[in-house]
């Protein structure tokens, strides 16, 4: 919290940046100026034939850190679009248009992105291990479709111009042909306008789904383990700490409930209940010896999902 | 104030820090999440930061009024900024390598082109890439791997590889874990293999391209990689982006089970930068301007995970660049999160570009370095092997006569392979079989046993100078992959 003090004193002595990109997780542009924004947009339900152009990944064995090996289960895939462009006209309308793909995917209304899960926050940065995809905002009416008897040829992304108000104009190429493309909001619900090579078409959509960004509340009812293994995945803990003994930026977490550490400075530590705590909330309280001082953030955790973690970092003991 | 702090230095020097570490504010709201920075030719400032702005502003002396304008916006995770002109940059992004132009003068870019494309990206957080001039109008980009502590996407950019995607840090679509050669029209072509993550590249004023990388699978410390057209880096995920090898093979899998034939086709790094002692994660390698006042010439190597920079001495032996390392900064108000570097353009000033976010501690931000002396802090400045030993030079006549005991030397190897680093092995104590000085700042050691293929590392007694300064550094470590006669 600090921090904000510190950025309000400096505001009088520093210019003002207009339009950057800020803490908020939630940016948003304007009707007539719209912020453009490249990121791990969502695929939020297209039909995998959408995806003509792009690679298909599998599942993967999941990976022992500890023993160089596979080890039981496997990765699965996220559902995110890897090299699209986000578009916002305001509430009035939101876009993504692919650059593989060269096309509209989908559209919605009512906000933007929650890019919350991918961004953190200001103080930790944050990111959801493997869940950080941006999270849509608003009311999605518009899924782009496959396209009969597929592609001809690979469309190739040329790149885009700003209009005076940033409004951009898609440009690509399908086999000799070049394409422009401009979308624009219009006044209605659930509508559009598409401009391609200066012909101008309305697209009308209806409801498909509403959402609301980033659930950031893990709702723990009751304290448990369980809980814990998903506040362990949940704020990314396993970046740093292993659970299988395995080396990180930070202390393995098996078998640290109960045993003795030993402490930069040349003590040592009973890593009971008390000391898990404040290793979480205070981690700077107490440096484990061998890793560098200062290094891991404080998280600002619920004590249910704190409480949680410690029971689940003590069942990593038994 | 310059004067000033001469004077302060001259003065004994014992206790003057030898740098001015500034912070340059970015405005308030601003996350300042240091993707890249490069100067324009007209000396404007450019960063692009990892949400996607680029920033630009005209350095000021006062570091915490500097004028930033966003110059353009819209990348995702911009870790390479080329700044070709106050008007035009380029800027490597996870899927591609975009220029941005402001084609009406009103301060603003206006048009976005693909510069050059085509390595894949899997929706993997990790996926970032940074690029160096090839001194042709061209670029040699830095493609990294992913991390298993992220998943990828169901569709890819680009073609998927079942191996590549195998094991910690991952290189599942094209060209993850390579450097790829750009020409100046945007052709790529793969130019060496083998990265884990090498976030900075750079081509010094010889022509030798150098990188960093991190310490961890297949990593047993931090290296600094001289880099060669087809060779093999030793991060076995990208060969399946390799022609050379075969396609039903499993990289990964088969070096785990063969270190010889894994050693057999790597090329060694240069240097091994031990990760504890002296750098963590390497971030751009960067030679030192000669109109830089200190160890021109030299090399900086940011880390990334730490509030130091490393310095490098390098040398050829037996045709082979290798050389010494230690501190240039330790401390002195630099953050962590380093891992870009520029020279102001009349070469007196260093800008650190920093940035971990999300992964550990925020460490964000660009700081300013300036000498406080034109004369450089009392220390070792030339760090080379002979036959029998070692040839130090100093920068500064030393106070008295050296003796054996003031030169601590022990010796190790490294092993990397799949686990997150390794441990220094095969340790030995060296005995000291005898110490010359041929001149005033010069000094010969001779060593009981000098083998190569070890890491030598030397512990010096607390020196002086003869005008009473005492030694800036006391921990240096030579790799010896060659050793002179041998």
């Amino acid at each position: 919290m600090h921090k904000r003090f510190l950025l309000i004193f400096f505001v009088g002595i520093s210019w003002v940046a207009a339009d950057s990109l800020t803490y908020d997780t939630t940016p948003l542009g304007d009707v007539d100026r719209p912020m453009i924004l490249r990121t791990y947009v969502p695929d939020p339900g297209l039909d995998p034939a959408v995806f003509a152009n792009h690679g298909k990944a599998s599942k993967s064995p999941r990976y022992s850190p500890k023993s160089g090996k596979d080890t039981k289960g496997e990765y699965s895939m996220m559902k995110v679009i890897p090299a699209a462009i986000a578009v916002n006209h305001g509430p009035a309308l939101s876009y993504v248009w692919d650059t593989t793909e060269c096309r509209l995917l989908y559209a919605w209304q009512g906000g933007f992105l929650d890019l919350y899960p991918y961004w953190g926050t200001e103080g930790r940065g944050g990111r959801r291990s493997f869940d950080y995809g941006a999270r849509l905002m608003g009311n999605l009416f518009y899924l782009a479709q496959p396209i009969k008897g597929g592609n001809a040829e690979a469309p190739k992304f040329l790149g885009y111009d700003l209009s005076e108000n940033g409004v951009p104009t898609f440009r690509y190429r399908v086999g000799k042909e070049e394409y422009t493309e401009t979308i624009m909001p219009t006044s209605g619900l659930y509508a559009f306008e598409k401009t391609v090579n200066g012909n101008k078409v309305s697209l009308k959509g209806k409801l498909i789904s509403k959402h609301q960004g980033f659930e950031r509340n893990l709702k723990i009812k009751t304290v448990t383990a369980n809980e814990g293994e998903k506040v362990f995945g949940a704020y990314g803990c396993v970046a740093c700490h292993s659970i299988d003994g395995s080396k990180g930026h930070g202390p393995s977490l098996k078998g640290l409930a109960g045993s003795t550490r030993p402490i930069e400075g040349g003590t040592s530590v009973k890593a009971d209940a008390a000391y898990l705590k404040e290793s979480i909330q205070a981690p700077n309280a107490k440096t484990a010896k061998g890793f560098p001082p200062g290094y891991m953030p404080p998280y600002q955790m619920s004590e249910k999902e704190v409480d949680s973690l410690v029971l689940y970092i003590q069942s990593l003991s038994k | 104030m310059k004067t000033i702090l001469i004077t302060f230095a001259g003065a004994g020097g014992l206790l003057a820090e030898p740098y001015l570490v500034e912070d340059i504010k970015f405005p308030p709201e601003v996350p300042p999440e240091v993707g890249a920075i490069d100067f324009a030719p007209d000396g404007t400032l450019f960063a692009v930061l990892r949400r996607g702005d680029v920033m630009r502003a005209k350095p000021k002396k006062d570091p915490k009024s500097w004028d930033w304008e966003l110059f353009a916006t819209g990348f995702h995770n911009g870790c390479g900024i080329d700044a070709l002109s106050r008007d035009k940059v380029r800027v490597t992004q996870m899927a591609d390598f975009t220029e941005a132009t402001d084609t009406n003068g009103d301060g603003r870019a206006d048009q976005y082109r693909i510069f050059a494309a085509g390595w894949g990206l899997s929706g993997n957080y990790h996926e970032t890439n940074t690029i160096a001039d090839d001194g042709k109008g061209g670029y040699y980009i830095a493609v990294g791997t992913a991390s298993h502590n992220g998943p990828t996407a169901e569709h890819t950019l680009g073609e998927y590889s079942k191996f590549g995607r195998r094991g910690r840090n991952f290189a599942s679509v094209k060209w993850k874990g390579t450097t790829l050669h750009c020409d100046a029209k945007g052709n790529l072509t793969p130019f060496c293999f083998g990265f884990r993550m090498h976030n900075g590249i750079h081509l010094d004023s010889s022509g030798n391209l150098w990188c960093g990388d991190n310490q961890g699978d297949w990593r047993a410390t931090t290296p600094l990689y001289h880099l060669e057209k087809g060779n093999f880096y030793g991060h076995p995920s990208a060969l399946v982006w390799d022609e050379r090898w075969p396609r039903d093979k499993d990289p990964l899998a088969t070096y785990r089970e063969d270190l010889k034939a894994y050693n057999k086709h790597r090329t060694m790094p240069a240097i091994q930068v031990p990760h504890k002692e002296m750098n963590r994660s390497a971030g751009e390698p960067y030679e030192i301007p000669k109109n830089f006042p200190h160890f021109p010439g030299q090399m900086l190597l940011p880390d990334n995970n730490s509030k130091r920079i490393t310095r490098i001495m390098l040398e050829e032996v037996n045709g082979k660049f290798q050389g010494a390392c230690t501190h240039f900064l330790n401390g002195g108000g630099l953050r962590s999160g380093n891992h870009r570097v520029r020279f102001s353009p009349d070469g007196s000033q260093i800008y650190i570009g920093q940035t971990v976010r999300g992964w550990g501690r925020e460490a964000e931000g660009l700081q300013r370095i300036t000498p406080t002396s034109e004369i450089e802090p009392f220390d070792i400045t030339s760090f080379k092997i002979t036959p029998k030993g070692f040839k130090l030079t100093f920068n500064r006549d030393l106070a008295k006569t050296v003796k054996d005991s003031d030169f601590n030397f022990k010796s190790f190897t490294y092993q990397s392979k799949w686990t997150y680093g390794s441990p220094q092995e095969n340790k030995k104590d060296h005995k000291v079989a005898g110490v010359k000085m041929p001149g005033d700042r010069t000094v010969e050691v001779m060593l009981d046993e000098l083998n190569p293929g070890r890491v030598f590392q030397l512990d010096l007694a607390k020196l002086m100078s003869k005008d009473g300064a005492e030694i800036q550094n006391r921990l240096f470590y030579y790799t010896a992959n060659e050793v002179p006669g041998q």
